[in-house]
C-alpha cells in the first residue's frame, strides 16, 4: 500500500517535471552531409541548442534518392522524422498524404507571408497552409567566366545573348581554350539545358518544364534550344572533361584557365572559394544569356518540411526549428556559407555577402517585376519526380549520343507521356 | 536418404522421443524467419506491383498495368539488355581469369599463400569502395590515361567511362577484378580435390600438362564450373552499388541496371508499384537461372546416392 | 643443385630448360596479374599520404613527392561527414557493434541448421532446405520496405539491434547452405554409432560435429563478416543519425558531388573502412580455400 502511494507520487512528480520542463527536440533528415553545406547545417544545430533544444540529425549522402528512401522507410516504419529536407513538388506530394504538420499559427505570428519571396509561397503552402520553411533561394542561371582567359581571348564582357556566347566561344577556340567547362551527368546536363532553353525561349520553358505541356516539348523552340545545346557539348567543351570529369575537375578547369566559361548554380561560389578562386574578382559572374534582354532568374529553393508528431517535445521542437530557419540571423549565416540568397526578401545583403550574391538579389527583384521569374525543373522545383526523371534522362542521353534535336524533342514528349 | 528409423523401446524412450523433436524445434525459428523473408516479402512486393502505389504503398488494385508500362519503358529495356550483356562477359571473364590464376597457383609455386591473398583481397572490399577507386583510375583527367600521357605517350586513350558505348566494359573489367579471386578460390578448391592417381596415370602415359588439364583435370571439376557460373550470375543480377559508385548509370543512361531502375522508381521517383514490378522481374530472372540449376543438383544428388 | 650432376645429358638439359621456361612463364603471368590487382590498392595507399595540391597537379596515379599524415587523422576524427565534423570513428565502432554479433549469431544458427538438415533429416527437410536457400537470391531493394515496416512493428527501427536482426535473417540462407554441404560429408555411420552408444543431439554436435567444423566455420565467418561490414543499402536507410555504419560514411565521402573532392581524406577513409574485412581475409584466407573445397563446392 505504502509502496503504491510512493510509486504514484513519484510518477506524478515525473509527469509534472515532464510538462514543466518540456524540452524542444528535433530530428532533422537532410542531405547536406559534407563540406560547407554540413558546416551550415551544424550552425543551425548550434542555434537550436542555444535556444534550449535537443538537436539530432541524420545526414544522408547521394542526392535525394537515398534521402527519400530513408524518409519512405521511416514513414512505413511508423516514425516519420520531425523535419525533412524536401523541395518543390515533393512538398505538395507529401502534404497530400496527410502526414505533414501545419505551421499556420507560427506563420501568422511571425508574418511569413509578408517577407518570403512570393514565388515560394505556393510551394511552401501547397493547399493554403504552411507545411514547410524555406531556407534560401538559389539562382540556377549563372554564367561564370575566367577573367584572365577572357582577356586573352579578347572577350570584354560575359555574353548577354546566346549569339554573343557563341561568338565568344569562337574567340576561345582561336586561342586553343575550351569555351565551356562542363561534365555530363543527368543533373548537370539538365541544368545547362534549362538555362539555354530559358535564355532563348522563356515561354517554352514555362510551358514544357513548369506545366509539362507535351506540345511545347515537341515545338520548334525546344528543337532550337537542343541545337544550341548540341553545339555546346560538341564544339565548346573539352571531351575528356565532358565524359570523364566530375564536378571538381570541371570547376578547377575553369579556375585554372583551361576553360573560359561555366554554367552552374550559385552553390558554385562556395566551391570556387575552397579551390582558392575569388568569385567576383578572378571569376566574373553574371546572369546567363537572355536573348530577350529582359532580366531572368531561374529559382531553386531548399526547404524543410515538417511531419506530424505525437510527442509534445517534438512538436515544440518543430515550432522552434521553423522559427529559427526563417529568422534573419540564420538566413544570413546559412546563405553566406552556401552562396545562395535568403528566402526572406527583407535581409540586407550589403555586408558579408559577395558581389555575385548582391547581383542575384537585384536580379530576383527585377525578374519578379518583369514577370520572367521561373522555378527550376532540373533542381526539382516544378514537375513531379517521375516527369522530371524522364526529362532529365532524355536530355542526358541527347548529350551522350548523336540523336538529332527533333528526335530528342519527340522522345522527351513520348517519355513524359508514358509516365502520365 | 531414408527417414530415420523410429526410436527403439529403450528405458529412455521418452527422452529419445523428445530428442527426435528437438532438431525440428531448433529449426523452427530459422524456418519462420526465412519463410517471412522469402515468401511474405516477395508476396507483398508482388501484390504491390499490382496496386496503384505511388509515393507510399497503397492497396488499390490495377492488375498488370504496371508491367505493361515497365516493358514499354525504354530505360528498363536498356537496363535489361545491359544485364544480359554484362552478365555474359562478366561471368565468362571472371571464370576465365579465375581458372587461369587457379591453374598458375596450382603449379607448386613458392609463397603460394601470398599470391592467393593478392588475388583474393578485392573480395574483402565493398562494391562502393571498388566503384569509387576504379572511377578514379578510369578518369581521363587524373587516372590511367592522364598518367600514361604524362609519361610522354600523348595519344594514349583510355577513357572507358567517358564513352557511352564503352562504359559497360569499364563495369565489366571492374566486376572481373572484384570477383575473379572468388572464382579462383573455388577452382583451386576443385583442382586440389582431383584424384591424384588419375593425374599420375596420365603423366606416366606421357601426356603433356596442357593435355592433362584438358582431358583429365578440367572434366572432373565440371560441377565447379556450373557452381561458379551460378554464383557469379546471381552477383550480376543484383549488381547495384558497384555501378552507382563507378558510373552512376551513365554516361546518359547507358549503364543503367535493373537494380538501379528498381531503386530509382521505388525510392526517388515515387513510382513504387512499377518499381515493385521491376523487382519481381529481377526475381524472375534469378529463377530462370536457378530452377535448372537446382533441378540439376537434385538429379546429381539422386544419381550419387543411387551409386553409393 | 642435384640436377647439375646430369647437366651433360642433353635430354636432361632440355628438360631443365623446359622447366625453367615454364617457371618464367608462370611467375611472369602471376606478376602481371598481381600488378593489376594491386594497382587500386597502391593508388589508394599512396593518395592517403599525398597532399591535395600534389594530387591535383600530378594526377591520382603517382608516387608521393611529399608525405603527410593528416588525412588519416582527419578521416578518423575530424572530417565533416554526415553533417557532423567527427570523422568516421563513430561509424567504424557502429559497424563493429553491428557486424560482430550478426556474424556470430548467423554462424551459430547456420551450424545448427546445417547439422540438423544433414544429420537429423525428417520428412520434408530437403524441401525446407531448398526454401531457405531461396533467401540467398532476394535483391536488397525488394526487401527494403518490408524490413522497414517489420522493424517498425518490432520497435527496432533506426537501431543497430534492428540491423543485426536483418543481417542475421538474411545470412541464415548462406550459413545454412555452407554448413549443410560440409556436414553431409560426415559419414552417417559415425552418427549412428554414437546414437547407439546413447549420445543425444547435443552430445553428437559437441563431440563429433564441432571438432571437425573449423574450416567451414571460418568460411561462414569470413563470408558473413565481409558481407555485413560492406553492405550499404540497409546501413544507410534503416539507421539514423548516430547509429549509421561505416558504409554510410563511405558513401558520403564518395557521393558528395557538389563539394570539393578531398582525395587524400577519401583515400584514408576508404582504407580505414576496408581494414577489418581485409584483416579477416589475411588471417582466414588459407582456411577459406580449404573450407570451400569441403563446403561450398558440393
Amino acid at each position: 500500500m505504502r509502496r503504491a502511494i510512493v510509486l504514484g507520487t513519484a510518477l506524478g512528480a515525473l509527469a509534472v517535471c515532464g510538462s514543466a520542463y518540456a524540452q524542444p527536440k528535433t530530428l532533422m533528415l537532410h542531405q547536406w552531409e559534407s563540406g560547407s553545406d554540413a558546416a551550415a547545417i551544424a550552425k543551425l544545430g548550434e542555434m537550436f541548442e542555444a535556444a534550449g533544444g535537443a538537436w539530432e540529425q541524420t545526414a544522408i549522402a547521394g542526392h535525394t534518392s537515398n534521402t527519400l528512401a530513408k524518409l519512405r522507410a521511416d514513414v512505413v516504419a511508423g516514425s516519420a522524422p520531425a523535419a525533412v529536407q524536401l523541395k518543390g513538388p515533393e512538398i505538395a506530394e507529401w502534404n497530400a498524404t496527410g502526414r505533414t504538420a501545419n505551421l499556420d499559427d507560427l506563420a501568422t505570428e511571425e508574418g511569413w507571408d509578408e517577407v518570403v519571396a512570393p514565388e515560394l509561397l505556393p510551394v511552401m503552402k501547397p493547399t493554403g497552409s504552411w507545411v514547410a520553411a524555406p531556407m534560401n533561394i538559389h539562382r540556377i542561371n549563372w554564367i561564370w567566366g575566367n577573367k584572365a582567359v577572357m582577356d586573352e581571348a579578347g572577350v570584354a564582357d560575359l555574353p548577354a545573348t546566346w549569339d554573343e556566347y557563341n561568338a565568344a566561344c569562337e574567340q576561345a577556340a582561336a586561342i586553343g581554350k575550351a569555351c565551356l567547362a562542363h561534365y555530363s551527368a543527368d543533373w548537370t546536363d539538365a541544368t545547362t539545358f534549362e538555362v539555354v532553353l530559358y535564355g532563348m525561349h522563356p515561354e517554352t520553358f514555362k510551358a514544357a518544364f513548369v506545366e509539362g505541356d507535351l506540345d511545347a516539348m515537341r515545338s520548334d523552340e525546344m528543337i532550337a534550344a537542343l541545337d544550341q545545346m548540341r553545339l555546346m557539348v560538341s564544339e565548346h567543351v573539352d571531351p575528356d572533361i565532358l565524359g570523364g570529369g566530375d564536378y571538381d575537375a570541371t570547376g578547377q578547369s575553369l579556375g585554372n584557365g583551361d576553360a573560359m566559361f561555366q554554367i552552374m548554380g550559385d552553390w558554385f561560389i562556395g566551391n570556387l572559394k575552397s579551390w582558392g578562386f575569388e568569385p567576383g574578382a578572378d571569376i566574373a559572374c553574371a546572369g546567363a544569356p537572355m536573348n530577350s534582354g529582359q532580366p531572368g532568374f531561374i529559382l531553386n529553393s531548399d526547404s524543410v518540411v515538417f511531419f506530424e508528431q505525437s510527442d509534445p517535445d517534438f512538436i515544440e521542437g518543430q515550432r522552434l526549428l521553423a522559427s529559427l530557419i526563417l529568422s534573419p540571423d540564420f538566413q544570413t549565416i546559412f546563405n553566406q556559407a552556401k552562396g545562395s540568397i535568403p528566402a526572406r526578401l527583407d535581409v540586407d545583403l550589403s555586408e558579408g555577402f559577395n558581389p555575385c550574391q548582391q547581383v542575384a538579389q537585384a536580379d530576383l527583384t527585377a525578374s519578379i517585376e518583369a514577370g520572367t521569374l521561373v522555378r527550376s525543373m532540373a533542381h526539382n522545383m516544378t514537375v513531379l519526380q517521375k516527369f522530371r526523371g524522364a526529362m532529365m534522362e532524355v536530355i542526358t542521353e541527347f548529350v551522350n549520343s548523336d540523336m538529332s534535336s527533333e528526335e530528342a524533342a519527340n522522345l522527351m514528349a513520348d517519355e513524359v507521356e508514358a509516365q502520365i | 536418404m531414408q527417414p530415420k528409423p523410429p526410436p527403439g523401446l529403450t528405458p529412455n524412450g521418452l527422452r529419445m522421443r523428445l530428442g527426435e523433436w528437438l532438431p525440428f524445434a531448433l529449426l523452427v525459428p530459422s524456418l519462420i524467419a526465412s519463410f517471412v523473408y522469402v515468401f511474405v516479402f516477395t508476396g507483398w512486393t508482388f501484390y504491390i506491383s499490382l496496386s496503384d502505389s505511388s509515393l507510399l504503398p497503397t492497396y488499390g488494385w490495377v492488375g498488370f498495368e504496371n508491367y505493361a508500362k515497365l516493358w514499354s519503358s525504354r530505360r528498363w529495356n536498356i537496363a535489361y539488355n545491359n544485364l544480359f550483356f554484362f552478365s555474359t562477359f562478366y561471368v565468362l571473364g571472371a571464370m576465365a581469369v579465375g581458372l587461369l590464376l587457379a591453374i598458375l597457383i596450382d603449379q607448386k609455386i613458392r609463397a603460394e599463400s601470398l599470391w592467393r591473398t593478392i588475388f583474393l583481397y578485392p573480395l574483402a572490399v565493398s562494391f562502393v569502395v571498388t566503384g569509387t577507386v576504379w572511377s578514379w583510375l578510369y578518369s581521363p583527367v587524373a587516372g590511367i590515361e592522364f598518367m600514361v600521357q604524362s609519361l610522354g605517350f600523348e595519344n594514349f586513350e583510355f577513357a572507358l567511362t567517358a564513352s557511352r558505348d564503352l562504359a559497360i566494359y569499364a563495369v565489366i573489367i571492374t566486376g572481373v577484378w572484384q570477383s575473379s579471386g572468388f572464382a579462383m578460390a573455388l577452382f583451386l578448391a576443385g583442382l586440389r580435390s582431383v584424384d591424384q592417381d588419375l593425374v599420375k596415370a596420365a603423366q606416366i602415359d606421357g601426356a603433356s600438362s596442357f593435355r592433362i588439364y584438358r582431358r583429365v583435370i578440367l572434366p572432373s571439376i565440371g560441377p565447379i564450373f556450373i557452381a561458379v557460373a551460378v554464383i557469379m550470375l546471381q552477383f550480376a543480377i543484383k549488381t547495384f552499388d558497384l555501378v552507382v559508385a563507378l558510373t552512376g548509370g551513365g554516361p546518359g543512361i547507358s549503364t543503367t541496371f535493373p537494380a538501379i531502375f528498381v531503386y530509382d522508381l521505388m525510392f526517388q521517383r515515387g513510382q513504387i508499384a512499377q518499381g515493385a514490378g521491376a523487382a519481381i522481374m529481377m526475381l524472375l530472372a534469378l529463377t530462370v537461372v536457378l530452377v535448372p540449376y537446382s533441378l540439376w543438383m537434385v538429379w546429381r544428388r539422386r544419381r550419387d546416392s543411387g551409386h553409393g | 643443385m642435384v640436377d647439375a650432376v646430369f647437366a651433360d645429358d642433353p635430354a636432361a638439359r632440355a628438360a631443365q630448360r623446359a622447366y625453367f621456361v615454364n617457371r618464367v612463364v608462370i611467375y611472369g603471368l602471376l606478376g602481371v596479374f598481381s600488378l593489376i590487382y594491386l594497382l587500386p590498392l597502391a593508388v589508394v595507399i599512396m593518395n592517403s599520404f599525398r597532399p591535395l595540391p600534389e594530387i591535383a597537379e600530378y594526377g591520382l596515379i603517382n608516387i608521393p613527392r611529399q608525405i603527410h599524415f593528416s588525412a588519416w587523422a582527419d578521416a578518423w576524427g575530424t572530417y565533416c561527414i554526415n553533417g557532423a565534423c567527427e570523422g568516421m570513428k563513430r561509424n567504424f565502432m557502429n559497424s563493429l557493434y553491428m557486424t560482430i554479433p550478426a556474424t556470430i549469431i548467423s554462424t551459430i544458427l547456420g551450424a545448427l541448421n546445417g547439422y540438423i538438415l544433414s544429420k537429423w533429416r525428417f520428412r520434408g527437410s530437403e524441401v525446407l532446405f531448398t526454401c531457405m536457400l531461396l533467401g540467398v537470391f532476394i535483391p536488397g531493394q525488394l526487401a527494403l520496405l518490408p524490413w522497414a515496416f517489420l522493424l517498425g512493428q518490432l520497435g527496432l527501427n533506426n537501431s543497430i539491434a534492428g540491423l543485426v536482426l536483418v543481417h542475421v535473417i538474411q545470412g541464415i540462407s548462406f550459413t545454412t547452405l555452407f554448413c549443410r554441404n560440409f556436414y553431409v560429408s560426415i559419414p552417417d555411420d559415425l552418427i549412428k554409432a554414437a546414437r547407439i552408444d546413447g549420445a543425444g543431439f547435443w552430445r553428437i554436435f559437441r563431440k563429433i560435429v564441432l571438432p571437425i567444423s573449423p574450416p567451414i566455420l571460418i568460411v561462414t565467418v569470413i563470408w558473413q563478416f565481409t558481407g555485413i561490414w560492406n553492405e550499404f543499402l540497409f546501413g544507410v536507410v534503416l539507421t539514423s543519425g548516430k547509429q549509421q555504419p561505416i558504409t554510410a560514411a563511405l558513401v558520403a565521402l564518395a557521393a558528395s558531388e557538389t563539394n570539393v573532392r578531398n582525395f587524400d581524406v577519401m583515400s584514408a577513409g576508404v582504407l580505414i573502412g576496408a581494414v577489418p574485412p581485409l584483416l579477416v581475409y589475411f588471417f582466414g584466407g588459407k582456411y577459406f580455400v580449404r573450407g570451400l573445397t569441403q563446403g561450398a563446392v558440393k
